[in-house]
């Protein structure tokens, strides 16, 4: 054990919730974003993929989107993580098994 | 029984006979693999297994047909089913991963240090987890009797019967297995048949791309009849009714007990973020392909059934008339049946699409395997969680904290054997309530536990108190709510399955004043809370942060 400065830990958090903010505005616009502008898209007679832009993205883009967002979190926190020194080996060995309360 | 009972029976049998086998193989000897699998399920694996976690008989069976008859109206479920696992990921499951617990009950329990806190919430979730799990067992029932011809109640024997014996002896290890092997069954039987029905419309075997033009071709046919274009929005409600419910099913998703327990069956935080990540594409599958079945489906029946003479209808539609799942209530005027004069149930599209693409009978007893599949693995975790709910957070943590470990997983075993018998009981003639609470449990479980378990992560302030006012507002208003929107009460345009918004509402300003109209917590609480920001290496201690980095023990 040995201790760091709490400003490289704050900094690790705020580069995580930065992401977190980020990721979800993106997830929150795609789907309330696009539904609540659903009926001028739907008069606007733009398409994608052959069919009008708000179903497709109830349909299909919304939750495409999802997916590739969790996992560019998934690989950006990773960097993080790298970039701060943690060591996933040494982590699952904290861990390990989990606290059996 | 006829060729297509027995090749659906056959294969049904088989993937039984799969399941029972994975369990025996990873049965569970401690309380740790009963409850979390040990928390050594790789990211990978996890994600596929949240998928069948996920993916109930309504999903396999019923989301296709609604968005079939609903139009753009129903993709709130596509959305809301999905969204709920960016907030579920990016919000909850590491740090709950990293408080290490076995249960949600004993997160909030411990958390805030409060037996009532954790008594609540084990007490609301036995009862969402067991009216969802009554509501499955009914589902398997009804899809073994509809495809073998058989009463329905035998369809839930089956089902219990298979359940008790694979859950209680592999406790969450097994599931766990059980439900990747579930996974990979519905997901086959779920996109053989829209392959090769695209193969027939369009030409092409990879309907995703190409089906926007069957959409659009569908909005052309109904301005033809006259009708409102399918793709046209809130055709069925209202935009805040929409809004509403996609909110409720978010929130929902993400505070459901029996999917944030697969979380917890991980190594690490990192782990949990893969997890998530796998989940939500292997989910995703199904719920991509879920508006092609539609607009298939709705082509095949705007183009074959409607238009037609009442006397001239493709021959599939019989077998489901005499099922009573499709009504034909024609005035026969002009002589040419009208889409107005088609009563279609939602569980038809799945389940007729092989017959309706000519896909013979190995399809259609996949279908069968697959839906049993779906119902199977749902219930299997929500099992777990109703058990661990009993033996690990009322009778291990509050009514005998000195029990051993083998005591304990005998407690777990006896509580998910009585579970599964109760709930088949129940399943046997379900309650009318039951569908209408199924479809109400992510008002319940959003409006209960979602505020709390968020700032009960993000916000060190928070108190027991506040998190008790919260889930206990949270839940009476989403209650009340739904019960004033069924007698005609309607806030905003919001109907009921939206309630989830005011009970949202409600718990978080409860949360908020009352912890800080209270004191504050206790300070180890308050680091506990701050220590969940960073990963397992680093700890958080009285404002001063250790980096444990020494290799090894």
């Amino acid at each position: 054990m040995r201790k760091i400065e709490k400003d490289v830990a704050d900094r690790y958090f705020r580069a995580r919730v930065k992401l977190i903010v980020t990721f979800l505005t993106i997830g929150f616009l795609v789907s309330f974003g696009i539904v609540f502008f659903a009926e001028p898209l739907n008069q606007s007679g733009i398409y994608i993929l052959g069919m009008p832009a708000h179903y497709y993205m109830g349909a299909q883009g919304a939750v495409a989107t999802f997916i590739v967002l969790l996992f560019l979190n998934a690989v950006i926190n990773d960097r993080v993580d790298r970039k701060f020194g943690i060591d996933e080996s040494r982590n699952e060995q904290i861990s390990g098994g989990g606290s059996d309360h | 029984m006829d060729q297509q009972a027995l090749v659906s029976l056959t294969l049904i049998i088989l993937t039984f006979a799969l399941y029972i086998g994975i369990s025996v193989y990873h049965r569970a000897k401690v309380t740790s693999d009963f409850y979390v699998a040990s928390r050594g399920v790789p990211a990978f694996w996890n994600g596929m297994a949240i998928g069948g976690d996920w993916m109930s008989a309504a999903s396999f069976i019923g989301m296709a047909g609604t968005v079939m008859l609903m139009g753009y109206d129903g993709l709130a479920y596509i959305m809301g089913w999905t969204g709920g696992y960016l907030l579920l990921t990016f919000l909850l499951a590491p740090q709950l991963r990293k408080f290490g617990r076995f249960t949600v009950p004993e997160f909030i329990g411990d958390r805030f240090d409060s037996n009532v806190a954790r008594l609540i919430a084990a007490i609301a979730t036995i009862i969402i987890s067991f009216t969802y799990l009554i509501g499955q067992l009914a589902g398997s029932g009804v899809v073994i009797g509809r495809l073998l011809s058989i009463p329905s109640w035998i369809g839930v024997l089956i089902g219990v019967f298979i359940i008790a014996i694979y859950a209680t002896l592999g406790g969450m290890k097994g599931v766990t297995w059980t439900q990747v092997a579930q996974y990979l069954i519905l997901i086959t039987a779920y996109v053989i048949p829209i392959v090769f029905m695209s193969l027939q419309i369009t030409g092409n075997p990879l309907p995703w791309l190409t089906y926007g033009s069957v959409v659009d071709n569908l909005g052309a046919i109904d301005r033809e009849l006259g009708l409102s274009e399918y793709f046209a929005p809130f055709d069925e409600g209202s935009r805040a009714q929409f809004l509403a419910l996609l909110f409720t099913l978010m929130v929902g998703t993400a505070a459901l007990p029996h999917v944030i327990v697969r979380f917890y069956t991980v190594s690490t935080m990192k782990a949990a973020r893969w997890s998530g990540a796998w989940a939500l594409l292997f989910i995703g599958i199904l719920y991509l392909s879920a508006p092609v079945y539609a607009a298939f489906s709705r082509f095949v029946i705007m183009n074959d059934v409607v238009g037609q003479p009442l006397d001239d209808l493709p021959a599939w539609t019989e077998a489901w008339v005499n099922t009573g799942l499709l009504e034909i209530t024609a005035s026969g005027e002009q002589g040419e049946l009208m889409w107005e004069d088609l009563i279609i149930d939602a569980d038809i599209v799945v389940m007729a699409t092989p017959e309706i693409a000519n896909l013979g009978t190995f399809v259609i007893g996949m279908i069968a395997a697959g839906a049993m599949a779906a119902a199977l693995s749902t219930a299997g975790g929500l099992l777990i969680t109703v058990s661990s709910s009993f033996a690990h957070d009322i009778y291990y943590r509050l009514v005998n904290p000195k029990a051993t470990d083998a005591r304990r997983l005998k407690a777990g075993r006896i509580a998910i054997f009585v579970a599964t018998i109760v709930a088949g009981i129940l399943a046997l003639d379900p309650p009318g309530v039951i569908t209408q609470i199924v479809a109400w449990a992510f008002a319940l479980a959003g409006g209960t536990f979602f505020p709390v378990l968020f700032l009960g992560v993000w916000w060190s302030r928070i108190n027991s108190k506040g998190a008790v006012a919260g889930m206990l507002g949270g839940l009476f208003t989403t209650l009340i709510y739904i019960f004033l929107a069924m007698n005609g009460f309607i806030l905003f345009g919001i109907e009921d399955t939206g309630a989830g918004v005011f009970g949202v509402t409600v718990n978080f300003i409860l949360v908020f004043v009352v912890s800080l109209l209270t004191e504050d917590p206790p300070q180890h609480l308050k680091d506990e809370a701050i220590n969940l920001r960073y990963p397992e290496q680093m700890t958080y201690e009285e404002g001063e942060v250790w980096m444990d980095d020494s290799s090894g023990k």
